[in-house]
């Protein structure tokens, strides 16, 4: 007894000096690394190293992250005695980001990381990892097959940082049955937010108490679809060309438009058009699978999930993703997360698997077994030819309207995206200023203007901290 | 779990036990060396995890950070600056309302149903477990539940004020019914173990004193009042002091099942030092320091009011 | 003692169950809810008796593998045992040497457990998870439960149960030689049972219950899921079907609820020993 008590003691000394060895430490621990390692090494860096282990970082969940998991079993099939991918999920995307910079602090990055569109200004700031386009030059290959929109979101003068995995624009849904009951035509859906509110007083249902039992339109005050709004207006959303000819310093929250849109979407809840909800999308897609909604936002990767949770009480149509403005020419910008091959402290040997594991996942095949089970939108023109796909989209015509509406979106600094790396608060002040003009009836340009002016501050921060 | 310790502190401090010694000076130099062993362990890991930190807090307070959120350059006094915003006023204001709003009926409401309880009537251990259940629920699983319950378009609670012709409230949504949400989740949740506490306080109560003070008749209340509510005062003290501090620090409610919406109206301290060091790749830890600190203020300044002012107005028997 | 009369009995009645429907609903929701289809609940009026019961939402709830619960109940049992563990160890040999060890350091060092009772744990959040985070342990369930081995409170609360310990029986030990540690083990621990229940219970409780640290643990690495944050992050992932998330909560819940059936006794002792009395 009497030795174990010592130990625990000792132990707990021991912890306190750790401490202060370990808080003496972290400020040097960067500069120990032998490679910061941003160039690309050729295939023959493989050569005579037996197997290769890499770690990939990700955050799919349930079926998709089962079709992960046998696209990976795929590639360490064919690959083996060469690379062996290990998956590790890491829960969500803002978990797998947070989790990435406190590896590259304690020296554990995966070798392939899973990140959100938001998070790409921060991976290129963080100078971690060798950028795709560096591997493409090296083996003298082309980015050709990538749909030039999703490329274009990852790519800064053009040259691609990482590959695009999962991908999708957003929709806007129709309860079919619901429309075809109140008279409207589903095939030739609402366009703009006017005929929005045309369609939605035709379907607002209310019982014989006055209680509304089935709402026009609904949808979560999510920032993501103000950014989609923007683009298909063919604004850009943050300064310095969307963040793309320099570091980004504003985000134009308290434009015409947002004004516009804000106090349209506050008027369908005094209405009664439109129910009050949060920026949480599951809320409104548990209305809209409910039948409570009979218009919704969302992206394509819902399609599958709305099909099922429907089934048998109603049937769902889409159209595009509607504008502001009759006249807006943009498109949205597609969303989801990209591929990066991580650099920092890596050997050639693990970089170069790294990208042969990269490569495989987006090349055609790959590209249309990810495609039909998941539902994501092919990051590859070629996936979208082969049989399996050709015959997964037959069978649901709602898809057609996403490769339409990609094919429609001209290509510009707009429809590229914002590129900040402070895009993760700006999508957030985004939902402030949203709930507060549609939930609290704060004036919708005095909301925009508050927000963008909080913004400021981490904006700033962020530039700051890149620089020391 | 700060302040109700301190109470019985008095009672307790100054015992010294002397053994019986023999050569005084080597076994006291002794004791004192085998004293200190004994309390290093506890020492060592208090020392590491709480008071080491709060310097290292007032240190990060005055530090930006580099990308991956490292303490870099000094920003100086800019993070306590920005504690003298409207916007961290509205939030303090927001901390008190919350504390406020969940102290008083989170209190009352397990007294109510206690007093009636101690009849002896049969059937009431069971009530009394059945109102202790919410006691079992985590925060999350309490949030999470309740959210389910609100969830507008599958709300069993929605469908029933429909039924009394009542329309149904935004729970989440609008910034009034917000905060009735967050603050209503944590009476529940605190309404179970405080029941157990004032149901014990009560069973301590003599029989006879409570018959006389009993509910029937119309001096039931105020005898009540004046004669059983002191005789309980130290098991009210304690629910009122453990109940601040729950209110003082919840984070999980707001998190969950508003994330300090609609537009910040249910953000509190805590959940603001969470937003801004761990929430949505904030990493401002200099600011969430700085937020701590006050934090800290607001705790120290309750414990002095709670053990200068109302203590002495318990009783203990 | 008397029963009240019949009209204080049936409004005693009527109120005690019209609040039990009420607060009890969430609960009911909760065990009932998991056992349903789905669509049961999504239903106006929402069927919670009746219909056709079923395991599946279990079976779903247990299975899926985003968030998986059966790791996530040795992490939260690991917690809940090793801080419970460490309270004990701590307080009890910090308790012994405060009451039964003269040291001039005495009365200081028990002002310095006392004060850090004082410090809310969210005020000193940040420097701690950037400490635990240099240590590069963020694959060890160690980094959920390092900051909480010890505790003031404990300390304190041992200290009162230790000082009631009758003097003559302790000079009465020493006298036949019995040494400190074994006057400790064998002698005062076994006399300070209630005590020593009351600070478990409550000790690991708090262990249990944690929120705001497993959280920021867990959120870079999902292996050191606690039940508490595994709920949470169910709610993301199973958010689209109600009936699986009900059924993965009322597992998370079993150990407490127990608890709160059985060991209400314990639950008050623990919680309240030395501020009530």
């Amino acid at each position: 007894m009497r030795t174990t008590l010592r130990r625990v003691a000792v132990g707990l000394s021991l912890a306190a000096l750790t401490a202060t060895a370990a808080a003496c430490g972290s400020a040097t621990a960067n500069s120990s690394d032998a490679t910061t390692g941003t160039d690309a090494p050729a295939a023959s860096a493989l050569d005579g190293k037996g197997e290769v282990s890499i770690g990939f970082w990700h955050a799919m969940t349930g079926k998709n992250g089962e079709a992960l998991k046998q696209l990976t079993d795929q590639f360490n099939a064919k690959n083996k005695g060469r690379v062996k991918v290990d998956l590790q999920f890491k829960n969500t995307y803002d978990d797998t980001l947070s989790a990435y910079k406190a590896a590259l602090n304690s020296g554990q990055a995966p070798d392939v990381v899973q990140v959100y569109d938001i998070g790409t200004r921060f991976m290129i700031d963080s100078k971690s990892t060798v950028p795709v386009q560096s591997f493409v030059d090296v083996d003298k290959t082309t980015t050709s097959d990538i749909q030039p929109n999703i490329a274009g979101y990852y790519s800064v003068d053009n040259k691609l940082n990482s590959m695009p995995f999962n991908t999708s624009m957003p929709l806007l849904y129709l309860n079919k049955t619901a429309f075809t009951k109140a008279g409207l035509d589903p095939a030739n859906p609402p366009k703009t937010l006017d005929e929005i509110t045309a369609a939605a007083r035709k379907l607002t249902v209310k019982d014989a108490n006055g209680r509304v039992t089935q709402y026009g339109f609904g949808a979560a005050l999510y920032g993501w679809f103000l950014e989609q709004w923007t683009a298909s207006g063919n604004q850009e959303y943050c300064d310095q060309g969307n963040g793309r000819d320099g570091r980004g310093t504003t985000v134009k929250l308290a434009t015409d438009d947002h004004v516009k849109l804000l106090a349209w979407w506050k008027k369908m809840v005094d209405e009664g058009l439109a129910p009050k909800l949060d920026s949480n999308t599951t809320t409104a897609d548990n209305a809209f699978t409910a039948g409570t909604v009979a218009m919704t936002l969302e992206s394509t990767g819902s399609l599958g999930g709305f099909l099922k949770s429907s089934e048998g009480k109603f049937e769902i149509a889409t159209g595009n993703y509607p504008k502001i403005n009759a006249t807006d020419a943009g498109g949205p910008i597609i969303g989801g997360a990209s591929l990066w091959v991580v650099g920092k402290g890596k050997d050639d040997a693990h970089k170069r698997a790294s990208w042969e594991f990269v490569k495989f996942l987006s090349d055609k095949d790959s590209q249309a077994t990810w495609h039909t089970s998941t539902g994501y939108f092919p990051i590859s023109k070629g996936a979208l030819e082969t049989e399996v796909d050709k015959q997964w989209v037959a069978q649901r015509p709602q898809f057609q309207t996403a490769i339409t509406q990609l094919q429609n979106t001209p290509l510009s600094k707009a429809t590229q995206g914002c590129l900040l790396g402070a895009m993760p608060q700006a999508r957030k002040a985004a939902e402030q200023a949203m709930q507060a003009a549609v939930l609290s009836g704060t004036d919708p340009r005095t909301a925009l203007e508050q927000q963008e002016k909080a913004l400021a501050t981490p904006i700033k921060d962020y530039n700051q901290s890149v620089t020391n | 779990m700060t302040a109700p310790t301190l109470l019985a502190a008095r009672p307790a401090v100054g015992r010294t036990d002397r053994p019986p010694g023999r050569s005084a000076a080597p076994a006291r130099a002794r004791e004192t060396a085998l004293g200190l062993l004994f309390v290093l362990p506890g020492l060592a890991g208090l020392g590491v995890f709480v008071i080491f930190p709060l310097f290292q807090a007032v240190y990060l307070a005055t530090r930006g950070n580099d990308i991956l959120g490292n303490p870099t350059r000094s920003v100086g006094l800019a993070h306590f600056h920005e504690l003298f915003t409207p916007e961290f006023g509205t939030v303090l204001w927001q901390t008190l309302l919350f504390t406020v709003l969940v102290v008083v009926p989170g209190v009352l409401l397990p007294l109510a149903l206690a007093a009636p309880m101690t009849q002896r009537l049969p059937g009431m251990r069971i009530f009394r477990t059945a109102f202790a259940l919410p006691f079992a629920y985590s925060v999350s699983a309490a949030s999470v539940v309740w959210l389910i319950m609100l969830n507008p378009g599958v709300s069993p609670v929605n469908w029933a004020l429909s039924l009394l012709g009542i329309p149904e409230p935004n729970w989440t949504t609008e910034p009034g019914w917000a905060m009735a949400t967050v603050v209503g989740v944590t009476v529940w949740m605190v309404s179970g173990f405080n029941l157990l506490v004032l149901a014990a306080g009560l069973a301590g109560v003599d029989e006879e004193v409570l018959e006389a003070a009993r509910m029937d008749g119309a001096t039931g209340p105020r005898q009540f009042v004046s004669i059983v509510l002191p005789m309980i005062s130290p098991s009210l003290f304690f629910a009122v002091v453990t109940t601040t501090l729950a209110a003082l620090q919840a984070l999980g409610q707001v998190q969950i099942m508003t994330d300090g919406g609609p537009n910040g109206h249910t953000r509190t301290l805590v959940y603001s030092i969470f937003d801004n060091a761990f929430h949505n790749n904030n990493s401002n830890f200099g600011l969430a320091s700085a937020q701590g600190l006050v934090l800290l203020v607001i705790g120290v300044l309750i414990a002095v009011v709670q053990f200068g002012v109302l203590e002495r107005r318990v009783h203990y028997r | 003692m008397n029963r009240p009369g019949p009209v204080p009995t049936v409004l005693t009645y009527l109120w005690l169950g019209g609040a039990a429907v009420v607060l009890l609903f969430p609960v009911l929701l909760t065990v009932l809810g998991g056992f349903l289809p789905s669509n049961a609940l999504l239903h106006e009026p929402p069927q919670l008796f009746g219909g056709h019961w079923t395991l599946e939402n279990y079976r779903a709830a247990w299975r899926q593998p985003v968030v998986p619960l059966a790791p996530a109940f040795l992490n939260s049992l690991f917690v809940g045992l090793s801080v419970m563990l460490g309270h004990l160890v701590t307080s009890c040999l910090a308790a012994y040497a405060l009451v039964f060890l003269r040291s001039p350091l005495r009365r200081p060092i028990f002002w310095l457990f006392l004060a850090t009772i004082m410090v809310p744990y969210e005020s000193i959040v940040v420097p701690n998870a950037l400490f635990v985070r240099s240590l590069g342990i963020n694959d060890n369930r160690l980094s959920l439960v390092l900051p909480f081995l010890a505790s003031g409170f404990g300390v304190f609360m041992l200290r009162q149960a230790f000082a009631q310990f009758p003097r003559e029986l302790r000079e009465a030990a020493v006298i036949d030689g019995c040494g400190h540690l074994r006057f400790l083990v064998t002698i005062l621990l076994p006399a300070s049972r209630p005590a020593l229940i009351g600070i478990s219970v409550w000790s690991f409780l708090q262990g249990w219950n944690m929120y705001f640290w497993p959280l920021i643990i867990s959120s870079s690495n999902n292996s050191l899921n606690t039940l508490q944050t595994a709920v949470f992050a169910l709610k993301d992932n199973e958010g689209g079907s109600p009936a699986v998330l009900l059924a993965g909560i009322t597992i998370t819940l079993v150990p407490t609820l127990l608890l709160v059936i059985f060991g209400q006794r314990w639950l008050v002792r623990g919680f309240t020993a030395g501020a009530v009395k």
